[in-house]
């Protein structure tokens, strides 16, 4: 589905697990325009899960099954899954933008259903990020002109990234961190026209600040470098979302699923847990409720 | 009062008296562009408490490499020519002005 960028959307929802799916149809129901992101096939802890046995109703249901019923849901009720990343989400105040690609939406609430997919942080990462620790190549290439940087790359797409970086540093030094199939089927060879590109193949492990300068201290050594580039698959929501209250490695909410952000709720295993398929559905549920009477109030301040 | 556009030359008299909030930016930084509109509502909120500038990275490199800028959006406060803070990254106006405000 294409994106119509000129119009503000009233509930964006971020996410196509148990959570995000029934946020978006229970936002449909009330009659609320939604733009639901995420994968298109459904969340893969869903997807992938063996058998779910405490699903009322759907009884030793399998994981496929149930993804697919949900799909099912979406499509009987003209709900398209627009399968792009979200990079940032910014309160904007009235409204939230979210930054897609370099493109930016608006929408006048949000809806967080992400999981917890992410990793934790390396030591070292959150005291010096902006300070030598970047996630946005794009961002913050400009900045090392003339300088050195470490890339750590999650998936063969930072490759561009990477590539870009490189037209603006001195030296760049590249660390592939894929997944098994990505790695195996990664070239000698991977920047042949970019000679101050180096490959190295091995395992970060924490980073700290020496001087002026940064150090990645990995398996294979310590990198001294001007900055280091962390590109992962997914941010914690922290980072997702400048300004949101975490309640350690979760978002923190209320029994509306309202966070400290007004308009933005969040849903499923991203507020904590027990991480229950049905649970995540609920809340998801709470979650667009929440956002229809928050949308409904702002009209009626205007 | 709005944000004003400063570059290298003005930079050292904008600063040099009060309070100042400068902006440190570039023109394809996403979150620069969302950050913008924000401190432009606060210059406003704001008149006659601080002063706000904004200064394109890519054409200010001195200013920017002088405080090691290595990210951005950069916004910093000044008193009387003097560097008091720093805040990196997009914030939502709350703790922006929460931030502009326990630097007054």
């Amino acid at each position: 589905m294409e994106i119509n960028m000129g119009k503000r959307t009233d509930v964006a929802i971020i996410g196509t697990g148990p959570a995000g799916i029934s946020a978006a149809i229970t936002a449909a129901v009330r009659n609320k325009s939604v733009l639901l992101l995420g994968s298109a096939d459904a969340s893969d802890k869903v997807s992938k899960a063996h058998s779910i046995r405490n699903y009322p109703g759907l009884p030793d249901i399998s994981g496929s099954e149930l993804a697919k019923s949900f799909l099912d849901h979406l499509e009987k009720m003209n709900i398209p899954v627009t399968d792009k990343k979200v990079t940032m989400i910014y309160a904007m105040g009235e409204y939230y933008s979210l930054q897609i690609d370099q493109e930016f939406i608006e929408a006048s609430t949000v809806i967080l259903a992400t999981g917890v997919s992410f990793g934790r942080p390396f030591p070292g990462e959150d005291e010096n990020l902006g300070r030598g620790v970047s996630y946005c190549a794009t961002c913050d290439a400009a900045l090392y002109r003339g300088k050195e940087a470490v890339v750590v790359g999650y998936a063969p797409k930072e490759e561009a990234d990477v590539r870009f970086l490189a037209e603006i540093a001195d030296r760049v030094i590249y660390i592939p961190v894929y997944k098994k199939a990505d790695a195996d089927a990664m070239p000698q060879d991977l920047f042949p026209d970019h000679s101050n590109i180096e490959v190295r193949r091995c395992r970060p492990q924490a980073i700290s600040k020496r001087e002026s300068r940064m150090v990645l201290t990995a398996d294979c050594g310590e990198i001294e470098t001007d900055g280091i580039f962390l590109l992962r698959e997914s941010v914690s929501p922290g980072k997702l979302v400048p300004g949101l209250e975490l309640d350690g490695n979760h978002v923190k909410v209320d029994r509306s699923m309202a966070t400290n952000l007004p308009g933005l709720f969040a849903a499923g295993d991203i507020t904590g847990t027990p991480y229950q398929y049905i649970k995540a559905a609920g809340e998801g549920n709470v979650a667009a409720l929440s956002a229809v009477s928050y949308i409904d109030g702002l009209a009626a301040r205007t | 009062m709005s944000v004003k556009k400063i570059n290298s030359p003005e930079f050292q008299s904008a600063i040099a008296g009060g309070v100042s909030v400068v902006d440190f930016n570039a023109t394809w930084c996403g979150p620069c562009r969302m950050l913008g509109p924000v401190l432009e509502e606060l210059s406003e909120e704001m008149a006659g408490k601080a002063s706000f500038y904004a200064m394109d990275v890519d054409d200010n490199p001195d200013i920017a490499a002088s405080f090691g800028i290595n990210s951005i959006p950069y916004v910093a406060v000044f008193k009387d020519g003097q560097k008091v803070d720093e805040q990196i990254g997009f914030v939502p106006k709350p703790q922006l002005q929460a931030f502009v405000e326990r630097n007054l």
